[in-house]
């Protein structure tokens, strides 16, 4: 199923206000010190109302079967508000994960309690080095011989770690990386909070201490299952990126027209104003990218994934340079704690880091290219 | 409109299979073969040139006959009538066929000039000279900047003073592209010195072959003369040569703008796209032993992301032409990027090749980027230079505040 331009339209609108109502500064500043980091109730209206989890989850497992254009529109809102929700790790991770092993059986299991929004679930694939290359993959599972696997081994960086219902682990078997799922209240697995750069994307260290565990997709798939899910969640992440980016362009053009030094307005400036345009440049240049991305996978052109990885390098760029700016555009008042600024530049240096950050980028764009 | 859309493409495709050859496939190269001129600006020998320039004029002459020589324009003028989008559609289709390049016709002339003598000039000087420039008779040029005016426009000197029937004109224009072979300059003077600038300036229409008209080529820094210099003594000029209202010209030089701004930017085939194809450069990389260089392979994964990312932008602006929607800030952006995008191509190269950049050792494919790193100050000036633009976008679209002007 697809929207034409106009339902898109209401669908960030909707999204949008929700966001405004229940996803303002206030609350975001509460919930990235509270525990879990994110509003219960927010999050029950967001599936019942909206039906935020179920948009993307196809319709033979309950959900609404939109694709990855709509999920631009609703991820690009979530990044301008800095929502704390479990849908970048349920939605586009965890239940991605589930939809690119290909395997009917746990996607029926698991896929709808994710869009009903009663499942929250996880993607465990870092370690301590934090790298998504599955040749560094050294979790391990083994047959327990009943037909079932037991896990050992410690993952790093999984996103809603803490508080995921489900958590599905890439860990390496006899035939290579495989996907596994796993209960997170099951006994063996001691899930602990990381400090974290961006205080509103909780994560966590989880340990897997011979823990059972049901493999997803075949054994060994796990390397192809990533590289699909890779690819839809840096787009994912891009339009996250490119909605932060331009609500920090919004706030300093706001500023640079009302904020008034020397006599004049400093957007009257010209460094000020080249500031905003270069910002306003990269900007454009992210939701192009981004939205080019989600169209082409919506499409499934055979150059999707070169789209992706333009995206995701192009988006957590832009992202990071709008940031930076906003402060500098800001000066003193965007140093301070009370000033929003700050939430952004967390966010925009997290995510550029999350799946490796630009050394590991640029080279997943290369080989893309054949280059 | 899908179903016109699909008739007028067939329509366009039997014209273009009737008269010309596919173009060869330009994605397809193999290192060492072929063409390796990475030429922006021309620096052809006068003879090659004005045969070049003769071959623009008989595709346009083609084109012309065949219902394809002014899309959008008016049947009366010999227009076909059609939308802008018609005319973005059959661009696209034309650039897959090996077709003569028009570009000393089209960009200035047809593109600008052309619009604007439709909406500003009086009827017998549509009836002269509209028809002619869409056959591919006559070429027309811009006779804006000056000495002293470069991005701010409105500054021009050059001075018209009536004189019974006609005008004297007198002054200096600068950077006028195809002057050399133009018929026709539209030229923005000065007739009011005491009014505020932007109200004391009228547009005339001037027959390059008046006397008193000189064009002397200015030489650029790649070596070639693709601009001039135009001096103008004592030029005189019909009354009816002149388009809008008397002191009202600057309103004439803001539909040619407009004209401009829809026209630079959508830059596509040639050399231009050789330098930012990534088989090239990584072609490019293998034979200069730089293949494993980490930090050129850094540098060239960011200028793919911006070349790509940038043509993202122009899919998004001609979709959104498409859908009837005026597009938004896509080709100022896109603009901007583009000159910076060979740029950076230009200096990643350079740094691949070395000591080969540096003088001509008959080797395919290196000295020959030279003629593309000489051509990047350029791209960041013409059309408008980066600061300019950077304030339309500050301006316009995040609508800041105006800086003090005089």
């Amino acid at each position: 199923m697809s929207a034409d331009d106009s339902e898109l339209r209401e669908l960030r609108s909707s999204v949008r206000q929700f966001l405004e109502a229940r996803s303002p500064e206030e609350a975001v500043r509460k919930l990235m010190e509270s525990e879990p980091r994110f509003d219960l109730d927010v999050w029950a209206q967001a599936a019942d109302q909206l039906r935020l989890p179920s948009l993307v989850i196809p319709e033979e497992y309950g959900g609404d079967g939109f694709g990855p254009v709509e999920l631009g529109v609703v991820l690009e809102e979530m990044g301008r508000a800095l929502l704390c929700s479990p849908f970048f790790s349920t939605v586009v991770l965890a239940a991605q994960a589930l939809l690119a092993s290909g395997d009917k059986g746990a996607c029926a299991r698991h896929l709808p309690g994710i869009a009903a929004g009663r499942t929250t679930a996880a993607l465990a694939v870092a370690e301590d080095g934090g790298s998504w290359d599955p040749a560094l993959i050294s979790a391990r599972a083994v047959p327990d011989g009943d037909g079932g696997w037991r896990l050992n081994g410690r993952k790093s960086f999984v996103i809603d770690g803490t508080t995921a219902d489900l958590v599905l682990v890439v860990a390496r078997t006899v035939a290579g990386p495989s996907l596994f799922a796993v209960e997170r209240t099951s006994a063996g697995v001691a899930a602990e909070a990381m400090e974290t750069l961006d205080a509103t994307r909780a994560m966590a260290r989880l340990t897997f201490d011979t823990v059972p565990a049901a493999l997803v997709g075949a054994d060994g798939a796990g390397g192809r299952v990533m590289a699909r899910v890779l690819d839809i969640a840096t787009v994912g992440l891009a339009a996250e990126q490119a909605g932060g980016a331009r609500r920090c362009l919004e706030m300093s053009a706001d500023y640079a027209r009302t904020r008034h030094q020397f006599g004049r307005p400093i957007g009257s400036f010209q460094a000020v104003k080249h500031k905003c345009a270069d910002m306003l440049v990269q900007v454009e240049l992210a939701e192009a990218a981004s939205r080019e991305a989600a169209r082409s996978a919506a499409e499934g052109t055979p150059d999707f994934p070169v789209a992706a990885a333009v995206a995701h390098a192009c988006c957590s760029r832009a992202y990071m340079f709008a940031a930076m700016e906003n402060i500098q555009v800001h000066g003193g008042i965007g140093f301070t704690w009370e000033h929003p600024a700050h939430l952004y530049f967390r966010r925009a240096k997290s995510s550029q880091l999350l799946f490796g950050g630009p050394a590991v980028y640029h080279e997943r764009l290369l080989d893309r290219l054949g280059i | 409109m899908e179903h016109d859309m699909q008739d007028f493409t067939a329509e366009v495709r039997r014209f273009l299979d009737a008269h010309v050859a596919k173009a060869p496939d330009r994605t397809a190269f193999t290192w060492g073969e072929g063409d390796d001129s990475m030429a922006y600006f021309s620096s052809l020998p006068p003879e090659e040139e004005r045969e070049h320039v003769q071959r623009a004029r008989d595709w346009q002459r083609i084109r012309h006959e065949n219902g394809f020589g002014w899309i959008t324009g008016p049947p009366e003028y010999g227009g076909r009538g059609l939308t802008p989008v018609h005319d973005l559609l059959y661009d696209a289709i034309e650039s897959e066929y090996d077709v003569a390049d028009t570009g000393t016709l089209s960009v200035i002339g047809l593109g600008m000039i052309g619009p604007t003598i439709l909406a500003h000039a009086q009827p017998r000087i549509k009836d002269r000279w509209l028809p002619a420039m869409y056959r591919g008779d006559a070429i027309a040029c811009q006779l804006f900047s000056e000495p002293g005016a470069g991005s701010d426009l409105a500054s021009v000197a050059t001075k018209a003073v009536r004189d019974g029937e006609d005008w004297v004109l007198n002054g200096q224009k600068v950077w006028t592209s195809v002057a050399q072979h133009s018929q026709i300059g539209l030229a923005l003077t000065r007739t009011n010195p005491d009014a505020p600038k932007h109200r004391g300036i009228t547009a005339f229409l001037v027959p390059m072959d008046a006397p008193g008209v000189e064009v002397r080529p200015l030489r650029q820094m790649t070596g070639g003369a693709d601009f001039n210099e135009v001096f103008l003594t004592d030029v005189r000029v019909p009354e009816d040569h002149r388009l809008g209202e008397i002191d009202g010209g600057w309103t004439v030089a803001l539909t040619t703008l407009m004209n401009e701004r829809a026209t630079v930017g959508s830059e596509g085939a040639g050399p231009v796209a050789a330098a930012l194809s990534p088989d090239r450069l990584s072609a490019l990389m293998r034979a200069t032993w730089t293949w494993d260089d980490r930090a050129l392979r850094a540098r060239l994964a960011e200028l793919l992301v911006d070349a790509m990312a940038t043509e993202h932008l122009n899919t998004r602006a001609l979709r959104t032409l498409r859908a009837g929607v005026t597009p938004g800030p896509e080709r100022s952006v896109a603009k901007l990027m583009y000159g910076q995008n060979l740029t950076r191509a230009a200096h990643f190269v350079a740094d691949c090749l070395g000591p080969r950049l540096v003088a001509d050792t008959g080797k395919w494919g290196t000295y020959a980027w030279s003629e593309l790193l000489l051509a990047t100050p350029a791209l960041r000036i013409l059309g408008g230079t980066e600061e300019i633009m950077k304030n339309i976008l500050a301006e316009r679209v995040l609508g800041l505040p105006k800086e003090a002007r005089a």
